[in-house]
């Protein structure tokens, strides 16, 4: 699609759907991935001068058939958009979704938020000195919205994908299985998963890759949004209890939780923010479990940098060992 | 054939300097970064040649002496691979955890040595 028709057609859907005039200014490209893209753009609503953010999905069927497509199951970006707009309502500091696209705007699957400002950049929000403060808050800010995430209630969204810890496990063999890869490390790791299975698990909305990095970050007020929501589903609460503590979402930050908290500062906030009691085992699990399945993902990037002949994905294929060191020193008790 | 001079790893040492000392102080934005991936990648080769021969051997000395006979270092491991799925070898047995470790540790040594500090 050419620039000037683009710009129209989202002038046009940004003046039906949030208000006139719907001038855009400053349309940016931030990000561009083969089924997502991210847009940033200002645009003219009555007399106002407002920022937003777009995402496009690609419209449907471009993605290549492959065996591993039901693997992870991504809900629609019409979903995604109605998941941020229950979160926001259950006092979450989702996106807040301004308009959803239809066929008639003529852009694709989409919809259009409220842009934040801030930073994402994991390095700079553990490391920074400017973010110092932010860092204080960010363990307590992570269990309250954690709380507000798995109160939401599952009856809303009807549509999320339920996986449990042990499909989750066979999943990642599935991957492995079709790569064809035999790594004493990984085969490790699943075993290890499957023989610690948490019982009687309960059962939320789960956000799925709640970490630093998906987090927007203020100086002052530290966490302002929390992103990405495609891969949202139902299942286990205490799995992004464990996902934020994964060693590879710390970015070299000095604490367990995301790189900036201690786990008990991050079990106490959610359990005083209304979050069930937590089991630390339970957490542990998923976090250990969270390591081998970052080695799977990197296995799959470096297969599709393969294909490509890319070389950042091919690098992140050479990463796989650091979370299987990570899951061995985890369950070895010798991680911080 | 006899041996080129200079070996592998001095090649991509060469290769290495141009592109940290001359071509990165040029560059800005999407290309000093994807420049900066290269190099990394460069650096994982140079010491993969390093590395590699003894690395194998040694892998393969360990997995010998866990699965009880030789063979190439790959086919073992594979074997071992299979082992600790099927269950037949314990994921809590010593043995195994030690050789996983120093497996890893081995693996980091080539792809990311800065891993050990975080």
């Amino acid at each position: 699609m050419s620039s000037p028709e683009f710009e129209a057609r989202l002038s046009a859907a940004v003046s039906r759907r949030i208000g006139a005039p719907g001038t855009i200014h400053k349309l940016e490209r931030l990000t561009g991935g083969a089924n997502k893209t991210t847009w940033s753009f200002d645009a003219e609503i009555g007399g106002r001068r407002e920022e937003f953010i777009l995402q496009l999905s690609s419209a449907g069927a471009a993605e290549q058939p492959s065996p591993l497509a039901d693997i992870a199951p991504h809900i629609t970006a019409d979903q995604d958009a109605r998941v941020m707009i229950a979160a926001v309502r259950a006092g979450v500091p989702a996106p807040r979704v301004r308009a959803i696209l239809e066929p008639s705007d003529g852009l694709g699957p989409g919809y259009v938020t409220e842009r934040v400002a801030g930073e994402t950049l994991g390095p700079k929000i553990v490391r920074d000195e400017k973010f110092a403060s932010a860092r204080t808050m960010m363990t307590r800010q992570c269990g309250a919205i954690l709380a507000a995430i798995h109160r939401i209630d599952l009856k809303e969204l009807p549509f999320l994908p339920y996986q449990d810890a042990a499909q989750l496990v066979a999943v990642q063999y599935r991957i492995a299985d079709y790569y064809g890869l035999h790594h004493p490390a990984l085969e490790l790791g699943l075993k290890w998963a499957i023989e610690h299975i948490p019982r009687n698990p309960r059962r939320t909305v789960v956000h799925g890759d709640f970490r630093t990095g998906n987090f927007i970050v203020g100086e002052n007020d530290g966490i302002r949004l929390l992103l990405d929501w495609e891969i949202a589903q139902s299942g286990d609460p205490m799995q992004d209890l464990g996902w934020v503590c994964v060693k590879t979402w710390r970015f070299g930050g000095p604490g367990p939780v995301g790189g900036f908290g201690k786990r008990e500062d991050l079990f106490a906030a959610y359990e005083k923010a209304g979050g069930s009691s937590v089991d630390p085992d339970q957490v542990r699990f998923w976090e250990a479990f969270g390591s081998v399945k970052w080695a799977i993902g990197c296995l799959r990037m470096g297969m599709r940098g393969i294909e490509e002949v890319g070389i950042e994905r091919c690098a992140i294929g050479r990463r796989i060992e650091e979370p299987l060191w990570d899951f061995l020193n985890l369950i070895e008790g010798r991680d911080n | 054939m006899p041996r080129s001079m200079p070996d592998a790893p001095t090649l991509l040492k060469a290769a290495m300097k141009y592109l940290e000392d001359e071509l990165m102080p040029t560059l800005s934005g999407y290309h000093r970064f994807k420049t900066r991936v290269t190099i990394n990648a460069i650096a994982i080769v140079k010491r993969e040649a390093e590395m590699i021969a003894a690395q194998t051997a040694a892998e393969g000395a360990r997995l010998a002496a866990i699965l009880g006979h030789g063979g190439d270092t790959e086919t073992l491991s594979a074997e071992l691979a299979e082992k600790i799925r099927a269950g037949a070898i314990s994921v809590d047995d010593p043995a195994l955890r030690a050789h996983v470790r120093q497996s890893l540790a081995e693996a980091l040594a080539i792809n990311n040595p800065k891993w050990f500090d975080r």
